[in-house]
């Protein structure tokens, strides 16, 4: 995320937030858990937490901050319908855009991936 | 980019507060749902939800503030409840604007007039790089070539990527069927490339006809083409007649064009001047060179690089003279505005103290609203909102309340610059043409910004006590400290514009009140300029102004008429040399040059009209015209200086190397002649006889009248139009004339004085402001020392103390600041030193006698109070 700001591929974030990193990763999780399938900001949430199994635990206080952001970019769109229960909720869905986007930040997650293991590697041979 | 704004606009307008609400809400029921399917209670899921979902007003609101446009949405929020505040308190809001819209007002109307002067950049490309190059000599007051040397610094320069030359701009006739009298500039032909100008229409002139004989072409200015040929497209290549040559116009200047000497020029001709005459001639003709630097060379070190061909230029000049002959290489705007930026920097300068001083007096009310309001900002705070939040409030209302000024301050503005240009047209260049453009619009905009800003924080810096919730006392000791630095501070900016001020108007006076060795009162001056076509001859020129003279003797009220060439006290006149004055009764000089010497033909009533006493011999006499003898009147300085202990009746002179030999007849009193402030110099009269040789193209007649001018003026244009209907006449009485010259003075000396009191009204006001605002909060004080025993003496100096020492200390700083800062006015001022006692005493008594007046107002109040209700009030 970063790196990509940093490169210009990306639009810099409207907000200037220090953690940019950390929320940039949250921004990818909640784009990749919506390529699945639209999902309500729970179900989000929940996948999230199942999938990586219950290590990422995503707090309201930044998931619904995170999903509207997403909204407002075009990345994802919303949707009201009825939940699983019956019940009327908000079901966010990736858009083109928003798909593009998930490919360009997947591809810069993982250089990032790759150059920290590079950088780790020789520490750990000595051991 | 237009569809993801739209997509943010409609996504935001879809996120309303309800579904954010309803959104979170689901996602509660899903908690509680979970917690219910893992085995809890009802009552005890929906607990735990609650647990760890955590505050849903801080999610809500985080996750609101994502919205595109919510800053925007704040401050449309601050606003509505600044205006709401400004409505509950319009004495405030009004006091506050109408400060600012005088502070801003009057710096946009004086930038807009010094902006031309000091930093509008100068219409020609790279125009940092164009330097005005010549000689200084004692007989002109600009750098000048004369043609023996110009072509050879043309030849042999080094530092300049190009080099040339103009030789001045002067009247001329359109003589066409509609007959105009225009100002020609004579310029070579690589005068517009060297400055960058390119021809709107048509092209430069081509080499040949930059040659004597050469075809004869013109371009014209683009006001000259609106006006006169109503931007008719197909002028190029029309034939005009100037002088009555037929000339073709070759092109159209563009609207920006200007003379780098900022002459005004309908027309530039080229000047056509024969090289190989000009190389060898002497004396030769006096041309104004331009040059464009190479890149990366300064004017200094062009002027050193000059030094071979200004040698050689020195030894072409007498040797006696040649300690005088400077070189000079300064930069275009330096020529134009050398004189007159101080005055721009200082008047610049007095009206951002104003500023200073108003912006100064909102951030002091401001703070007293605000500490009269500590109350509910403390409730707003305890409500949640961040002092981030606060502090944004505070600076919304401050930039509302400086637009509105600023916006009041246009208007204020546009009133000064009628002001302005009614007081003094001919004070500075460019006053006249200053107007509020856009330039000057974001110029005022920044200001705005900046005051807004500047008191806006001042006042935010106040933070609300938690203590203002509970207690009854509104009291404050609120930053007191910060206000009564302010006004220290405003006092002693007051106190330097005082100083200035007084020193300038003071030495306006001595301008005004000087003895000018003529008399002003009742004279009348009509200014004629002859055109060549009808008078292409002296005999013609002199028969039209013998014919006027006696015209205007027949008309009532008219006690006397006289003919000069030119006037007192302006500077513009003929010029000898004094050392190159020779005389059978005076010994060779060869000290140099000797100054110059100031000399006018006079008909014999010149010095009858204007009272010039004779102080030996006489004064010429009308039989004298007819003689056959050329007579001169020597200045008491100039028969000094030539004849030193020697009687100068009778002397045989001869003023110039071409001139006959003239008689002295007499010694007339000096008479001011180098403008009002300029050091006079020595002068002479030559009698202006009834031949032809004496007279020139262009004249003033002078009358003694006992009608006043408005009166006499029609008659006066009648007579001439008698004699000729097309001659131009300009009438002007003496007192216009003298007036005229102190323009510049009393421009300065007018604004500096406005400046300086509007800035003392304003920091009397604050300082009457702090007192009374510390007095009223020590009401209960007052009331409990006067229960105690004290008197009302007590009190009135208890609370007057306060404000003289702050008067004091202001008073101190500001007087230390003006001895410092007068010394910058020293060439503004006409006899009177920058450290005038009498002028800084003044301004001290002032300033003084205004600050104790402004502070024992309210300490009188303050000893007034009953202590039975200032006791009870609380």
């Amino acid at each position: 995320m970063l790196l990509s700001t940093a490169e210009g591929k990306m639009p810099p974030s409207a907000e200037s937030e220090s953690n940019a990193l950390l929320q940039g990763t949250l921004d990818l999780l909640i784009l990749r858990t919506l390529a699945l399938e639209p999902m309500h900001g729970w179900g989000v949430a929940q996948r999230i937490q199942q999938i990586s199994g219950e290590v990422l635990q995503i707090g309201q206080g930044s998931l619904y901050p995170a999903l509207h952001r997403l909204e407002y970019r075009g990345w994802i769109k919303a949707e009201w319908a009825n939940s699983e229960n019956n019940r009327r909720a908000k079901f966010y869905s990736l858009t083109a855009a928003g798909r593009k986007q998930l490919k360009v930040a997947l591809k810069d997650w993982d250089r990032m991936a790759n150059a920290i293991a590079q950088v780790l590697k020789p520490a750990e041979r000595p051991a | 980019m237009m569809f993801s704004w739209w997509h943010r606009w409609r996504a935001a307008r879809r996120n309303s507060k309800s579904q954010l609400e309803e959104e979170l809400a689901f996602h509660v029921e899903q908690m509680v749902e979970a917690n219910i399917a893992a085995g809890m209670t009802p009552e005890a899921a929906q607990r735990q939800a609650r647990i760890d979902f955590g505050s849903v007003e801080g999610t809500r609101e985080s996750t609101y503030r994502q919205r595109p446009g919510w800053l925007f949405e704040t401050f449309c929020q601050d606003a509505r409840y600044a205006l709401r505040g400004f409505r509950r308190n319009p004495a405030f809001t009004a006091t506050v604007i109408a400060t600012l819209a005088l502070g801003i007002g009057a710096t946009t109307a004086v930038f807009s007039v010094v902006d031309p002067i000091l930093f509008r950049p100068l219409p020609y490309p790279h125009a940092d790089r164009l330097v005005s190059v010549g000689l200084t000599a004692p007989i002109l007051p600009e750098e000048f070539m004369l043609g023996g040397s110009y072509y050879v610094w043309r030849d042999n320069q080094k530092p300049f990527e190009a080099f040339t030359s103009e030789t001045g701009v002067s009247e001329c006739d359109l003589t066409e069927h509609n007959p105009a009298r225009i100002s020609c500039a004579r310029v070579e032909a690589s005068f517009l490339p060297t400055l960058g100008i390119a021809p709107m229409m048509g092209r430069n002139f081509l080499p040949e006809e930059d040659r004597p004989n050469g075809p004869r072409a013109a371009l014209i200015s683009y006001g000259l083409w609106q006006a006169r040929y109503g931007s008719d497209p197909t002028i190029l290549n029309r034939l005009i007649t100037i002088d009555g040559t037929p000339t073709r116009v070759v092109g159209v200047l563009p609207k920006s064009f200007e003379m780098p000497t900022l002459e005004q020029a309908d027309i530039v001709v080229p000047q056509a001047l024969d090289e190989a005459a000009e190389r060898k001639e002497s004396p030769d003709s006096v041309m104004y060179a331009f040059a464009r630097l190479k890149p990366g060379i300064s004017a200094a070190q062009a002027s050193a690089a000059l030094d071979p061909v200004f040698q050689y230029s020195l030894s072409l000049a007498p040797a006696a003279f040649r300690k005088e002959v400077h070189l000079r290489v300064r930069s275009l705007r330096d020529r134009q505005m050398q004189d007159v930026r101080l005055t721009a920097w200082v008047l610049l300068g007095a009206v951002l103290a104003v500023l200073l001083i108003a912006c100064g007096n909102v951030a002091s009310l401001m703070m007293a609203r605000g500490a009269s309001r500590e109350r509910e900002l403390a409730v707003r705070s305890a409500l949640g909102a961040s002092r981030g939040r606060l502090v944004r409030q505070t600076l919304t209302e401050a930039l509302l309340l400086s637009f509105s000024g600023a916006a009041l301050g246009w208007f204020l503005a546009e009133l000064l610059l009628h002001f302005f240009v009614a007081l003094a047209p001919a004070a500075i260049p460019f006053l006249d043409k200053a107007r509020l453009d856009l330039r000057i619009a974001g110029f005022t905009i920044l200001l705005a910004c900046l005051c807004g800003a500047a008191f806006g924080i001042l006042a935010a810096i106040q933070r609300p006590r938690p203590i203002a919730l509970v207690a009854r006392s509104t009291n404050s000791g609120g930053h007191a400290w910060l206000r009564r630095s302010m006004v220290i501070a405003q006092i002693a900016v007051s106190m330097i514009l005082l100083s200035a001020s007084t020193l300038l108007v003071r030495s306006f006076w001595n301008l005004h009140t000087q003895n000018l060795g003529i008399h002003t009162h009742a004279i009348l001056t009509a200014n004629i300029a002859l055109g060549r076509q009808g008078y292409d001859t002296a005999q013609k020129q002199m028969q039209f102004f013998t014919q006027a003279e006696a015209a205007l003797r027949r008309l009532p009220g008219v006690t006397a008429v006289a003919i000069s060439d030119s006037l007192p006290p302006a500077g513009q006149h003929r010029e000898s040399i004094l050392n190159r004055m020779i005389s059978p009764g005076r010994q060779e000089s060869s000290n140099g040059t000797g100054g110059m010497v100031a000399w006018r033909w006079v008909t014999p009533q010149y010095f009858h009209a204007l009272e010039i006493p004779m102080e030996e011999g006489q004064a010429f006499t009308e039989e004298q015209r007819t003689s056959a003898e050329h007579l001169l009147i020597l200045s008491k300085l100039l028969a000094s200086r030539l004849f030193p202990g020697k009687n100068p009746i009778g002397q045989q002179i001869r003023p110039g190397l071409e001139d006959s030999t003239y008689t002295v007849v007499g010694v007339a009193a000096n008479v001011k002649n180098s403008g009002l402030t300029g050091d006079d110099e020595p002068e002479y009269y030559r009698l202006r006889r009834n031949t032809s040789e004496d007279w020139g193209p262009s004249s003033v007649l002078i009358l003694e009248a006992s009608l006043p001018a408005q009166s006499l003026a029609p008659w006066i244009r009648s007579e001439i139009a008698h004699i000729d209907p097309t001659v131009p006449v300009e009438i002007e009485t003496m007192k216009e004339r003298v007036s005229k010259l102190a323009d510049g003075p009393r421009f300065e000396a007018a604004l500096l004085g406005f400046f300086s009191f509007t800035g003392l009204a304003m920091a009397v006001v604050g300082l009457y402001g702090l007192t009374a605002y510390i007095a009223q909060r020590r009401t209960q004080e007052i009331g409990v020392r006067m229960a105690l025993g004290a008197d009302r003496g007590n009190i009135l100096r208890l609370v007057a103390w306060e404000g003289v020492r702050l008067i004091a200390i202001g008073g101190a700083i500001g007087l230390a600041a003006a001895l410092a800062a007068t010394e910058l006015l020293r060439s503004l001022l006409f006899e009177i030193s920058p450290r005038d006692p009498a002028a800084l005493l003044g301004s001290v008594l002032l300033l003084a006698f205004v600050a104790l007046v402004a502070t024992l107002l309210p300490a009188r109040k303050a000893m007034r109070v009953d202590p039975g209700v200032a006791l009870r009030c609380e």
